[in-house]
């Protein structure tokens, strides 16, 4: 580089440094306009639709979404619980999504998991401590089986992988139905004439304890063993030897082959990995919150872990803010519906929030590119005695 | 949106219809600018192409053609400039935009789709009702008219990686374009086929008025087919010459900023005298015949998914420490030989052994862990991981060289990755950048810098030069040359005889997957070397 070039660069260098800080601003303050544009936008609609639909006051709405949600300890709590595992199962759908794999099944993995949990806390003895650790392994065995089976299609058969654990999604409900509907299997024990198709309750001393106590912040000890997933996830991803192969297997197979990296295992194995973080998901929704099996047990929370992931591409660490904010909706959803809005309208106020949650990122983008045109063109403008554009006629 | 809006493509002239040049310039680019984060890939650029000429770029590698090019096309937008075309500015929104301009371009990276046949790939991207006939035929012309045949049934994926190309300049034919970018169109052609590419098109530039930039490291192709040559440097243009009024030895030397040695340059050319490079290669010592094998391909047959014999009874054995050249037309089984020694392909028969060991055919990884390095043919293919960062890829196959048993070390890996980046030159803003925000040459920097650093026993390097600049080209052969004295037992395949000549020991010759025969450097006369290459055993 000749010293006239260095000055060049140099000059080059301050304009954009100072160019930078003052974007910087810009940009905090345009994303804060978007989101509140945007969740203003998706709670007026939900408003408009209560309104229209109910007799509800459109406040109820929003009071209702907020006091479920964040208002109170408890409400907090709530959302913390429903976030939980959402946020397993996204951190193991990032795993699959790194190597290139697209584990559409975690919904059926979390109702196995949980099946095989039920059954190991129904039936192991030994002291609670180890009997609760069974029951989480039990689940991810459970979830990470179901999974197995897509992922020994895929390598024996080549059975695509979307394919199969979608379906595996409904056979999982099926088994479910069919395990709590029969005595012999899972179904509750009571002295009832009448037995109902669930499990039964786990005992007590195998529930995760839960820290803090109604009215106040109370949230079950399930969230630290998220949070522990999260770090050990990232961290492996980041830094370990496997984080590496798993991140060329899924960029480039060819070039992971060359360098040493079985598709089979490593690509099997991020798949049966996610499912089995599905699984304990289970697991933990039957230790921490929900302690019995049902049909429906698992509620949407694998696809919701799903979308967490896809929304947080690649990244294990940005799953955290978007299992958060799904709890908050369930949580908030869930009290919206107490209040005697239908389920239906629920479903949707939830949808728009997160519609409004994605648009800003979206509209960024299209924004910057429209931005450089305009610069290209007011560029040609200043120079141009007739100016014109082609992109327009084009 | 108040200003006239014109459209570019009214005053084009139709195919065929004469058109002298015209005083206004086809092509004229003022002050072009564009960053990427600290770097400066363009630096108020002007360039201008006059209509009937075909007009040189040329410049080291990262030197910021490619970057150039692509704002013409639309495909990236400038930070600063103006493009005029026949004297209008105009705002190039995107390819769209600039084919409506008449502006082509062929890209230095493939962009063709393997899993399509070659007419559905021509046509890709058009509008309106595509008549599969009628789009065959047109192949097939153009084909004719410029010497690229090409099959327009076949599918991509099954052919040679020079056929590619082929196909990616008929694309681009196709669309008749009054200004055609070519950005290292001929890289993996034969010389014979870029000659006969280069004379239609001077042409046809002439008789109908067309401009044409070529983008190439070649300088003799550049000295034959251009009529003016604007040459960069760090993203700046530093020189404008007229063809005629100069020669490769400065052109190269305005380009790299220095005087490059006359022999590397030579044989850059393909201009090396054979007696000269026989008597070096003796020089530098022939490890002889005693030397131990540390490469033996044995009886290897590979076929195809179409079940076409890609590979039928190769043999061939690589010394400790010698270069064994191997020539051949492209398409003759160089390409399966490399990914069968990149581990990606099984054998149907036949075994290969490294150092006196077999090994596991197809296994992933098995072939790198025996010590084969490879350079592929295709650098994006199993080359390279795009979205992974400079010093990542600098470590794909050999981890162990910066990690323990379970963890990547980070600060082994920036220290391996900073070293390699100066000793091979690698022009990257920091290690961390993706490799896909590398220029074409600097990206076949690193793979050569990540296969010769791991110290591996055989180095098959296939077209090891593709994409670089000369400076860069006498590097790497010295680098291969110390390899081999080193010990490692070289394989280079490349279908420029020249480069074969100029660097090997003994010179091998394939065709139709089979070795037709090897010979001694010194015996390797041109008359025997075609007559195998056409098909004749020794
Ligand atoms: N998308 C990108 N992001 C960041 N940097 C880029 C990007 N594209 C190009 N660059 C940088 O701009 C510079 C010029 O690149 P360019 O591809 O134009 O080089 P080139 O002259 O075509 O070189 P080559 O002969 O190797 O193809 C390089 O330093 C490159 O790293
Ligand atoms: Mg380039």
């Amino acid at each position: 580089m000749s010293a006239a070039d260095r000055v060049g660069s140099e000059r080059l260098g301050t304009a954009s440094a100072a160019a930078a800080v003052g974007d910087r601003a810009r940009r905090i303050a345009v994303n804060v306009a978007l989101y509140t544009l945007a969740f203003a936008t998706a709670l007026a609609l939900s408003a408009l639709l209560v309104v229209v639909a109910t007799d509800a006051s459109p406040g109820t709405v929003f009071s209702a979404m907020y006091e479920g949600s964040l208002k109170t300890g408890a409400a907090r709590g709530l959302t913390l619980d429903e976030a939980t595992p959402v946020l397993i199962v996204g951190l193991g759908a990032v795993i699959a999504s790194r190597a290139g794999i697209i584990n559409i099944g975690p919904e059926g993995q979390l109702l196995i998991g949980a099946t095989t949990a039920t059954a190991v806390a129904l039936h192991a003895e030994g002291p609670a401590w180890l009997v609760i650790g069974l029951t989480l392994v039990a689940g991810a065995a459970g979830g990470a089986l179901w999974a197995g089976i897509a992922a020994l299609l895929r390598f024996t058969r080549g059975v695509d992988v979307v394919i199969s654990t979608l379906l595996l999604n409904f056979i999982a409900a099926e088994v479910v139905s069919y395990a709590v509907g029969r005595p012999w299997l899972l179904q509750e024990t009571t002295s009832n004439l009448q037995k109902l198709p669930q499990s039964d309750r786990i005992p007590e001393e195998l529930q995760l304890p839960r820290l803090g106590s109604f009215p106040g912040f109370n949230v079950s000890s399930a969230v630290f063993i998220a949070a522990a997933l999260v770090v050990v996830v990232a961290f492996m991803m980041a830094r370990s030897r496997w984080g590496f192969r798993l991140k060329m297997l899924g960029y480039n197979p060819t070039a992971a082959r060359k360098a040493g990296v079985s598709v089979a295992l490593m690509g099997g194995g991020a798949l049966l990995l996610s499912g089995a973080f599905a699984g304990l998901s289970g697991g933990v929704m039957l230790t921490g919150t929900v302690f019995r099996l049902q049909p429906g047990f698992s509620q949407g929370i694998g696809f919701n872990g799903l979308l967490a992931a896809l929304i947080a591409r690649r990244n294990p660490i940005a799953v955290v803010p978007v299992a958060f904010f799904f709890g908050a909706l369930r949580a908030g959803g869930g009290f919206l519906a107490s209040t005697g809005v239908p389920r239906f309208l629920v479903d949707i106020v939830q949808a728009l929030l997160v519609l409004a949650a994605l648009f800003p990122p979206l509209f960024l983008d299209l924004a910057r590119r429209r931005r450089e045109l305009r610069n290209a063109r007011a560029a040609a403008r200043r120079t141009a005695p007739v100016p014109e554009t082609v992109g327009a006629a084009a | 949106m108040t200003t006239p809006i014109v459209d570019g493509a009214s005053d084009r002239p139709g195919t065929g219809e004469a058109r002298p040049a015209s005083p206004v310039p086809a092509v004229e680019l003022r002050g072009i600018t564009k960053r990427f984060g600290s770097v400066v890939a363009c630096d108020r650029v002007d360039l201008t192409v006059e209509r009937g000429e075909i007009h040189g770029l040329l410049g080291q590698n990262g030197a910021g053609k490619s970057t150039l090019m692509k704002i013409l096309l639309g495909l990236i937008t400038p930070d600063a400039g103006q493009i005029v075309i026949n004297g209008h500015p105009v705002v190039v929104k995107d390819p769209l935009a600039a084919a409506a301009i008449g502006v082509a371009m062929v890209h230095q990276h493939f962009s063709v789709i393997p899993a399509l046949t070659v007419w559905e790939n021509v046509t890709l991207g058009e509008t309106g009702r595509l008549d599969p006939r009628r789009a065959a035929r047109e192949v097939e012309e153009i084909g004719a008219r410029y010497g690229l045949d090409v099959d327009p049934q076949a599918r991509v994926a099954d052919l040679t990686t020079g056929q590619r190309q082929r196909v990616e300049i008929v694309k681009c034919l196709r669309r008749n374009p009054d200004i055609l970018i070519l950005d290292e169109p001929t890289s993996v052609l034969t010389l014979a086929e870029s000659q006969d590419l280069f004379r239609v098109l001077r042409r046809v530039v002439q008789d109908e008025g067309r401009a044409v930039v070529l983008i190439s490291h070649k300088l003799d192709e550049i000295l034959h087919a251009t009529d003016r040559v604007t040459i960069m440097r760090n993203g700046a243009v530093v020189s404008r010459v007229t063809t005629g009024e100069t020669d490769a030895r400065s052109l190269a030397r305005e380009m790299v900023g220095r005087e490059v040695s006359l022999r590397t340059q030579a044989a850059a050319l393909g201009l090396i005298s054979e007696a000269e490079s026989a008597a070096r290669v003796g020089a530098a010592g022939d490890p002889g015949e005693r030397a131990d094998v540390v490469l033996r391909v044995v009886d290897a047959h590979v076929r195809g998914p179409d079940g076409r014999r890609l590979l039928d009874g190769l043999s061939l054995d690589v010394r400790r420490g010698e270069i064994l050249g191997l020539a051949g037309v492209e398409g003759n089984g160089q390409a399966t030989l490399g990914q069968l020694l990149s581990s990606l392909v099984e054998l149907e028969a036949g075994h290969v052994e490294v150092a006196g060991r077999r090994v596991a055919c197809g296994r992933p990884g098995a072939m790198a862990r025996a010590g084969v390095a490879v350079i592929p043919e295709d650098r994006h293919d199993s080359g390279c991981v795009l979205d992974m960062s400079v010093a990542e890829n600098l470590v794909l196959d050999h981890l162990d060289a910066v990690s323990s048993r379970v963890l990547v070390n980070p600060r082994r890996m920036r220290e391996h990755a900073a070293a390699l980046i100066e000793r091979f030159e690698i022009k990257t803003p920091s290690p961390d950048v993706p490799m896909r925000s590398l220029s074409g040459g600097n990206q076949q920097r690193v793979l050569l810098a990540r296969e010769l650093s791991r110290s591996p026993r055989v180095l098959v390097a296939l077209q090891p030069t593709h994409g670089l600049d000369v400076g860069a080209i006498e590097y790497m052969t010295n680098q291969i040359r110390a390899a081999a004295e080193r010990g490692v037992g070289v394989l280079l395949v490349s279908t420029e005889l020249e480069e074969v000549l100029a660097l090997s020991h003994r010179v091998a010759v394939i065709h139709g997957g089979r070795i037709m025969g090897v010979l001694p450097r010194a015996e390797a006369d041109l008359e025997r070397i075609g007559m195998m290459m056409g098909g004749r055993p020794l």
